[in-house]
């Protein structure tokens, strides 16, 4: 069983992610919004090396560009 | 007519006050103490208001935290009854790293739950001492990045200014799998909800590919190798999203009863001050009098 979302590179999670947006962006307006707002992400993250911090970055793009890497 | 007789007395003692207030203030001590104590009195009553809104928010808030609490627990522990039932062991590989990821937040004045979270952590890197860190939220990251910098690999920011949401327990569980070392355990802590007023770090084992494969009653699933991987993810972030919200819950709670025992300390001493401020000015007060008594006597002597 090949997986297409797989091939793109992506997590499962992702894929998670993806349906549920498509699902939430197919409701109806008021149901839309309320529901638009539980798949909201905003964080930031910093990887460590030696005991020192990174620089902060927006972990959605991180995780996007992440996939596009491992796209086979 | 007194008022006229009396006047250039008053005069002369009012000036006679003011020569050593000017001079050295042991009078003007008092009505500086006098001010001092309401400026304080007006600062604490401000600090007061601040830490009763504050309760009053983290009021609100608690009660959707602790209904994502409950949903989010099902959750949880609906994606762990498949490793229960598999009886799924965490596998003891030697030189394997451990992970362990600390499920803070962002937001400080709720008591010590933080630091609790931070203890525990440093309770386990004391016994083991190869464990790598991944850190959600500032709080923990500054108390743990400065003790156990070298164990940080990864940190997130950004959590706790509302109820987690399944995304950002997904983003977190994406960037945990990106990370290259193949850990031998993965263990996410997170505080639980005993009560309303006490709390407890606890670990959840998130199970690596291997462990699931190796548990004795995997084959009862007719799990396919190629979905392994899938499983392993999304009980991650099944994980992931039941530690973050219940660690919400408790965040939120304790900074109820924090607040509460502000306010409730700011009530104290407003009411000590102002009993305080009462009999220093009702003191004032009588000095004055005395003093205008005294001085009105004796300009009758003349």
């Amino acid at each position: 069983m090949a997986f297409a979302w797989k091939a793109a590179g992506l997590t499962y999670n992702r894929y998670l992610a993806v349906a549920a947006r498509v699902v939430r962006r197919s409701l109806k307006e008021e149901k839309r919004l309320q529901a638009e707002r539980r798949g909201d992400m905003d964080l930031r993250f910093a990887k460590w090396e030696n005991g020192k911090q990174g620089d902060m970055a927006s972990l959605a793009k991180a995780n996007a560009s992440a996939m596009a890497e491992h796209a086979a | 007519m007194l008022s006229t007789a009396v006047r250039p007395a008053l005069r002369a003692s009012a000036a006679a006050a003011l020569r050593p207030a000017t001079v050295a203030p042991p009078n003007a001590a008092t009505y500086a103490t006098l001010r001092e104590i309401e400026g304080r009195l007006k600062s604490i009553r401000n600090i007061e208001k601040i830490t009763k809104t504050m309760k009053i928010v983290a009021s609100t808030k608690l009660t959707r935290a602790q209904r994502a609490m409950a949903d989010s627990r099902t959750y949880g522990q609906t994606s762990n009854t498949v490793f229960e039932k598999a009886e799924t062991k965490p596998i003891e590989a030697e030189g394997k790293k451990d992970l362990i990821i600390v499920c803070s937040s962002d937001k400080g004045l709720c008591g010590g739950i933080h630091s609790g979270l931070s203890r525990t952590t440093r309770r386990m890197l004391a016994a083991k001492s190869d464990i790598e860190l991944v850190i959600v939220g500032e709080k923990c990251k500054a108390q743990l990045g400065r003790s156990n910098g070298k164990n940080v690999v990864l940190n997130f920011a950004g959590i706790g200014k509302n109820v987690p949401t399944y995304a950002d327990a997904q983003a977190i569980a994406d960037q945990v799998s990106l990370l290259s070392t193949d850990y031998a355990s993965v263990k996410i802590m997170h505080n639980k909800f005993l009560n309303a007023s006490s709390y407890e770090p606890v670990t959840v084992e998130a199970f690596s590919e291997e462990a699931i494969a190796n548990s004795p009653n995997f084959a009862a699933f007719e799990i396919e190798d190629e979905t392994l991987s899938n499983l392993r993810e999304y009980a991650l972030a099944n994980s992931l999203y039941w530690a973050l919200t219940e660690g919400h819950a408790c965040e939120i709670s304790a900074r109820r009863n924090a607040m509460d025992n502000a306010s409730s300390n700011a009530n104290d001493m407003i009411n000590k001050f102002q009993i305080l401020y009462n009999r220093t000015r009702q003191s004032v007060i009588t000095g004055e009098l005395v003093e205008i008594i005294t001085g009105a006597i004796a300009s009758e002597d003349m």
